[in-house]
């Protein structure tokens, strides 16, 4: 009895992560991350690759037809999955999205110091120069979760995450007034751009300044 | 014999305790690797501790285990993470059974699941290699256990099979499941296979300016194509495995085998993604049967 319970759930185990483990949109499964620059560019590039290939497809009916296609499996997964809910919280989940597609619009983390005459940069992302709090920054867990609040829906962390850098600079720079953390995202340059000596444009998004004097 | 009864006598076969021995050694260096670094880094109040507490966010009452002890607070975490750490290196010895293996994966899962902004993808698959050694005795040799039984760190031992057999899926699973994900034009062979370009110049993992690969660029393109296809056919390593004396499985598995470190090792050098190289290889001695092993080693 023993022996077939155990092959019974082995089977099981295959069943449930093999499951889990099938492909899935997950977070990116809103309009506000398909209408990002590389997410688009990725239509752009399918669209054209398919029309290559003879198929009548146009850009938007693509993008509808996808939106369809995911809205529909991510409910079914969700259904699927519900069954196998209380297995997967001991540490069977599996999610393996691992770098699906190169971001060519990434951001760079930037946090500046005002000191009444402009800003001065005292971190940069990868800066062997602007490197305070790089210690902490420079983690991979701190990475992971920067790089997420680079994007727009992340606005309620990337809030508390400036009040933290507020706190530290409050400490680390008495003198300043005030302090500025910002993404700067730009296109990845070609290799072409690269060995021209091409300059990307860059754009300083989310802007957010605390106040030194009365930081939270 | 009936389908289901072969595949209950696959189950319940036993073998070398080896393989599972250094996927348990390995597991307990990567649990003390993970914990460790955050630590080390000063990062436990600042990541896993509420705002209320100093940290840096709003974290909730925490994974089940964290809320039953009373939420993410300095008197949670730091116990934890000190139960979380002597579980790991007693799993790394060799010590306390599969009783030692589960709560490993409880406190460790409990302290990485804390911020679901702050992790990756290692957390999950370290969490997958823990629970296999629920599953199955990692401590049958190589271990302080079988010293104090036997008198012996690396005695001949038999343990059920299926528990390595899984770590060779889960392996193989990731692998493939990553690869058939990789739709971007990019990636899939046909298009200009700029993908790792693009990827290294990346500046959250990076670990140094990766510019220069813009002259080398055709190798970034051949190492995109190679990284893809070895991915999505990772499931033909499980199957020369499960088949060994198939003509040409041998070199099949010691081909997937050597690109897969030469992949690891590569991520490691170029970019920073915590734990995931480590853990990861830490699976691989799954991949190799006890009898290649024992004829290697004349040991286990």
């Amino acid at each position: 009895m023993g022996r077939h319970l155990r092959a019974a759930f082995v089977l099981f185990h295959l069943l449930a992560i093999t499951l889990v483990s099938l492909p899935s949109v997950g977070g990116g499964m809103r309009r506000s991350a398909w209408r990002t620059p590389t997410v688009q560019a990725e239509f752009d590039a399918w669209t054209a690759r398919l029309q290559g290939l003879g198929l009548a497809v146009d850009r938007e009916g693509l993008e509808d037809r996808l939106w369809a296609f995911a809205s529909g499996y991510e409910d079914g997964r969700d259904k699927v999955l519900g069954v196998f809910e209380p297995y997967y919280r001991l540490g069977t989940w599996q999610s393996w999205r691992m770098f699906v597609a190169p971001h060519r619009f990434p951001a760079r983390l930037e946090i500046e110091i005002g000191e009444g005459q402009g800003w001065t940069p005292v971190y940069v992302a990868r800066s062997s120069t602007h490197d305070w709090l790089a210690g902490a920054l420079d983690h991979d867990r701190f990475r992971a979760a920067t790089f997420r609040y680079g994007w727009a829906h992340y606005r309620v962390a990337r809030h508390k995450f400036v009040d933290w850098v507020a706190l530290r600079a409050a400490e680390d720079f008495p003198e300043a007034q005030s302090v500025r953390v910002s993404f700067v995202r730009y296109r990845t340059g070609s290799p072409e751009d690269v060995r021209a000596g091409v300059v990307a444009k860059e754009k300083r998004e989310f802007p957010l300044v605390r106040s030194l004097r009365s930081s939270p | 014999m009936t389908l289901w009864s072969r595949w209950v006598a696959r189950t319940s076969a036993t073998e070398g305790a080896t393989p599972l021995a250094l996927f348990r050694i390995g597991m307990g260096i990567s649990v003390l690797v993970t914990l460790g670094s955050v630590w080390l880094h000063g990062l436990v109040p600042v990541l896993w501790v509420d705002q209320a507490h100093g940290g840096y966010r709003a974290l909730g009452q925490g994974p089940w285990l964290v809320a039953l002890l009373g939420g993410p607070q300095p008197a949670v975490v730091w116990p934890l993470l000190g139960a979380a750490s002597v579980c790991g290196l007693l799993l790394l010895l060799g010590i306390g059974g599969r009783g030692v293996a589960l709560l490993t994966l409880l406190t460790t899962k409990g302290l990485v699941d804390i911020n679901g902004h702050a992790g990756g993808s290692y957390d999950e698959l370290l969490a997958n290699g823990l629970w296999l050694l629920v599953l199955g005795n990692g401590q049958a040799t190589l271990s302080v256990s079988a010293w104090r039984q036997t008198g012996d760190w690396w005695p001949r031992a038999e343990v059920l099979a299926f528990p390595r057999w899984l770590a060779a899926f889960q392996l193989v699973l990731m692998y493939s499941m990553t690869g058939v994900q990789k739709l971007s034009v990019h990636w899939v062979p046909g298009g200009d296979a700029s993908a790792l370009y693009y990827i290294l110049q990346q500046p959250t993992w990076q670990r140094v300016d990766m510019a220069w690969l813009a002259w080398v660029f055709p190798l970034t393109q051949l190492a995109t194509l190679i990284t893809w296809f070895w991915e999505v056919l990772s499931p033909l390593w499980l199957l020369a495995m499960w088949c060994p004396a198939v003509r040409g499985a041998w070199q099949l598995r010691a081909a997937f085998a050597a690109v897969g470190l030469i992949l690891h090792i590569s991520i490691f050098v170029t970019m920073d993604v915590g734990p995931f190289t480590l853990i990861s290889l830490a699976f691989y001695p799954a991949m190799v049967h006890p009898w290649e092993l024992r004829r290697l080693t004349g040991r286990g």
